[in-house]
């Protein structure tokens, strides 16, 4: 090869290294940040306080609350919509995924506009003595309204990942389809669901805006971590540091977590 | 005893069948790929609903379009193999073959490990598919399609993913068990030596029909048109047939040659012959013994087939021939060489083109 | 496939322009930052445009909770001009030398705020059992104005609101918010606010012994990029279009 055309080969790599050493530093510095701006006693003390306590279990039960319901009802219909076509199945599947694309303030206001007090639901809501806005119950409707697309695509697309011929089989075998769901399309597409689970749920940890309009922020009952977090932002920053520190901390296990689910399955999978 | 009755379109093909298949008898489908052999399987096992259809089993209906039933896959008693096995890749070769079955942990497996056994593969019994060979799998894939005691063997090109080496045992184990089982099996292959192998009879299916059926025999050695005598193997060459004295059939060969056939046939029409019926003999020496058929052709390659060779030619149409490997090495065949290709007239099958 | 480079190329150059556009000058306009009370939000988006067009200069407002802002510069935000709901804030500011000298440029009312459909008629109505509440959090000027208020109150009345409190939340706009969707009967929110809310909402009046002293100041920050305009931009707060813009919101002269 002439000089010229070792020259011309090894420009490409190197921009390649370097567009992946900017991301990561833009990505791992924030995070690194937040360990290093306070030191880990300051953090843990903060930790103590009782809000902070009280915000960390709201988002605790709220986000498992929330992923159980995205769980029980999204999983059946992405398995619907993986295996069968229908008239309009194009739009069904646009309109489950448009909450990806809304802003969150944006999905505020449309939960407001649905189910809020004075939406299209609201008289019908609170006549059956059901409270959303200002209380617990609403901060995981707003979990569950933007989170749910984010399992939902991604389990679809692990069901149509799965070999059809093993629902065949299974029904040759004398199993339901329903027993066949479970048995097998369930199992086998485990990784994938457990990716859509891991996102869905970092997604429902970390929402904010609304949460905020739709729910309010009270301590203990409406007050998720990043709503603490943004309260404490002005009176007490290290507590903000370290609610922020434990947010990280838990979405780093539950990547790590999915990764060990996947890896574990993949060991499963046919070459 | 199965009986299948269906048609139904699909795309371009029209599928038009109707078949029968008596207990302990396998009948082997051979045709090429898109020709319907698999639909045919799958409307057997209702994974598949036809436009028109009957299916009965052991006297159970299981499929009659015409008067509303239609059973789902998991009430009919069928065994279904599938051409990739589709074996369960989160369970371990016993828990896939005791997938169908009810009962106990310890029952569950026991019987799974039984059936392994018959197929020599009970010390892989805790394996995951993934970690078994094409032949393993196959085998697990056929114990589990019988732990269900099915009522109807159903069979997807069963040997078709597997290497040459390995299909051959497969396919003497496989022709064993369908021996012993009293289910009727429907078999569908692309190979016709595989149907002719494993079928008590072969059924030739071509653009959805079953255009003979009978023997492997039968077909060979009476095939009714230039597609079935060309799938079972023979060489087939194109002209036009003449009667000829003494009853035989005298045809001109397109681009050049003539053949005798002790078969009646006018006009346009197709000539078969089996390439193990052709012998050959030196270009230059006199003709010899009652070999009527007699074409001048150049060997363009030699493939070794254990202790056959197998000749392409090429002569005014191309030929394949099939000697033993001693004879083409007496005779010192190898790529052009000019040979004469000679064979009996009652050996050549004449069918109307 | 050369399209799609094209296309790549110039969505680059879009976004590079567009962060160019941060810092200093674009064009041949200076820009000022204003930090500015979210109470504050429907006054001065007009008379700060003009302003702007007055002195060839680019106004960048910025509305948010008034602690916030303050968290904001001292966390080293580029901001030209601090204007908070209180002293409190400004002095704060000015007391770590992270602000000039403030001034008062305005005061307000605080009073309680209902929607249209509300049973809620006097801040008695406010302690009854059942009544939903809004009100800001602890740190934001609104929330510290109104326990001001609540700690006047009998220490029986004052619990019992704060127990009706359903909401802390960060700024006036989510009071307001709140209260507009119907999802709380009472909130405590400026007088401005009210007005502001074209209607929605109605305001009741607090006894003139609750009424705390709703003082706002401002100051220009230290190591502003613009401070003479920044000074300029102040004294308009007092005796310029935004003071009138003020008033006519509702707001009080400085004491």
């Amino acid at each position: 090869m002439t000089p010229a055309g070792l020259t011309r080969a090894a420009w490409f790599p190197t921009l390649l290294v370097l567009c992946l050493a900017v991301a990561l530093t833009f990505l791992t510095l924030p995070v690194v940040a937040i360990f290093v701006d306070s030191s880990p006693g300051q953090l843990i003390d903060s930790l103590g306080d009782p809000g902070a306590l009280d915000a960390l279990w709201l988002s605790l039960r709220t986000t498992a609350t929330s992923l159980g319901i995205i769980l029980l009802v999204g999983t059946p219909a992405a398995y619907l919509l993986a295996t069968r076509s229908f008239r309009g199945k194009a739009l069904v599947v646009t309109l489950i995924e448009l909450p990806l694309v809304l802003p969150p303030a944006a999905a505020g206001i449309a939960l407001l506009a649905a189910v809020g007090p004075s939406g299209i639901l609201g008289g019908a809501i609170e006549a059956a003595g059901i409270e959303l806005s200002l209380a617990t119950a609403g901060v995981v409707v707003a979990l569950t309204f933007v989170a749910s697309p984010f399992y939902v695509r991604q389990a679809m697309a692990a069901f149509t990942a799965v070999d059809r011929s093993l629902l065949d089989a299974s029904r040759t075998l004398g199993m339901s389809e329903a027993i066949g769901f479970l048995r097998v399309m369930i199992p086998v597409a485990l990784p994938g669901l457990a990716a859509g689970a891991a996102l869905a749920l970092g997604r429902a940890l970390g929402e904010f805006g609304a949460t905020l309009m739709f729910a309010g922020s009270f301590r203990g009952i409406t007050q998720t971590v990043p709503l603490a977090i943004y309260d404490r932002l002005s009176t007490d920053f290290d507590s903000a540091l370290a609610l922020s520190a434990v947010l990280v901390a838990v979405s780093a296990a539950i990547l790590l977590s999915v990764k060990l689910v996947r890896g574990e399955a993949l060991g499963l999978a046919p070459r | 005893m199965l009986r299948v009755e269906t048609r139904h379109r699909l795309g371009d093909l029209e599928l038009d069948v109707e078949l029968t298949v008596e207990p302990g008898e396998c009948l082997a489908l051979a045709g090429p790929s898109g020709a319907g052999k698999t639909s045919l399987l799958r409307v057997a096992a209702g994974l598949l609903r036809p436009e028109h259809g009957r299916v009965e089993a052991d006297g159970e209906t299981w499929l009659d379009t015409a008067r509303g039933i239609d059973l789902p896959p998991e009430r009919r008693r069928c065994g279904y193999v599938f051409q990739h096995y589709a074996l369960f890749p989160h369970l371990s070769a016993w828990q896939n073959v005791a997938y169908p079955v009810r009962g106990l942990k310890p029952e569950r497996r026991a019987r799974a490990v039984g059936l392994l056994e018959r197929f020599g593969l009970a010390e892989r019994a805790d394996a995951r598919p993934h970690t078994l060979s094409g032949g393993e799998r196959q085998r697990v894939a056929v114990a589990r399609a019988l732990a269900r005691e099915p009522e109807v063997l159903l069979l997807d090109e069963p040997l078709s993913a597997l290497d040459a080496r390995t299909r051959a045992a497969a396919a003497r184990e496989l022709g064993g068990v369908l021996r012993e089982s009293e289910a009727p099996a429907l078999l569908v292959t692309h190979d016709f030596a595989e149907a002719a192998q494993l079928g008590d009879r072969v059924g030739i299916v071509d653009h959805g029909r079953i255009v003979q059926l009978g023997t492997a025999s039968e077909l060979a050695a009476a095939p009714r048109s230039a597609f079935v005598a060309d799938f079972t193997g023979a060489v087939v060459l194109t002209g036009v047939a003449r009667p000829g004295p003494h009853g035989v059939t005298r045809v001109e060969l397109d681009g050049g040659g003539t053949v005798t056939s002790t078969d009646a046939a006018e006009g346009a029409v197709a000539v078969s012959v089996y390439p193990w019926e052709i012998a050959i003999e030196p270009a230059d020496e006199e003709p010899h013994g009652s070999a009527e058929n007699r074409l001048e052709a150049e060997v363009l390659s030699i493939t070794v087939v254990g202790s056959r060779a197998r000749l392409g030619l090429a002569g005014p149409q191309p030929l394949v021939a099939e000697v033993t490997l001693a004879s083409a090495e007496r005779l010192g065949l190898e790529a052009g060489v000019r040979v004469t290709a000679t064979w009996k007239a009652a050996a050549t099958r004449v069918v109307a083109a | 496939m050369r399209a799609a480079w094209w296309l790549l190329l110039l969505s680059c150059a879009v976004l590079v322009s567009d962060c160019g556009d941060d810092g200093g000058s674009s064009g041949n306009r200076t820009r000022l930052v204003v930090s500015a009370a979210s109470s504050m939000t429907q006054a001065l988006e007009t008379c700060a445009a003009r302003f702007g067009d007055a002195e060839n200069a680019d106004v960048k407002l910025s509305f948010a909770g008034s602690d916030e802002l303050a968290a904001q510069i001292r966390q080293g935000a580029r901001v030209d001009v601090y204007a908070a709901a209180n002293t409190t804030l400004p002095d704060e500011l000015y007391g770590d030398d992270l602000l000039e000298k403030p001034v008062e440029f305005a005061t307000n009312e605080l009073v309680l705020a209902v929607p249209q459909s509300s049973g809620v008629r006097s801040v008695d109505d406010v302690a009854r059992a059942g009544t939903k509440v809004v009100i800001g959090s602890e740190s934001v000027p609104i929330g510290a104005y109104t326990r001001e208020v609540l700690a006047k109150l009998p220490p029986g009345e004052e619990t019992a609101i704060l127990a009706n409190v359903r909401s802390n939340e960060p700024d006036v706009k989510g009071i307001v918010g709140k209260l507009a969707q119907g999802a709380a009967d009472a909130g405590f929110v400026y007088v401005t606010d009210v007005s502001a809310s074209g209607g929605e909402l109605d305001s009741i009046e607090l006894p003139q012994d609750l009424e705390p002293r709703v003082t706002y100041g401002a100051g220009v920050v230290m190591r502003a990029e613009q401070p003479d305009l920044a000074k300029k931009f102040i004294d308009g707060l007092t005796h310029g279009a935004c003071a009138n813009a003020l008033r006519r919101a509702g707001f009080g002269p400085p004491p």
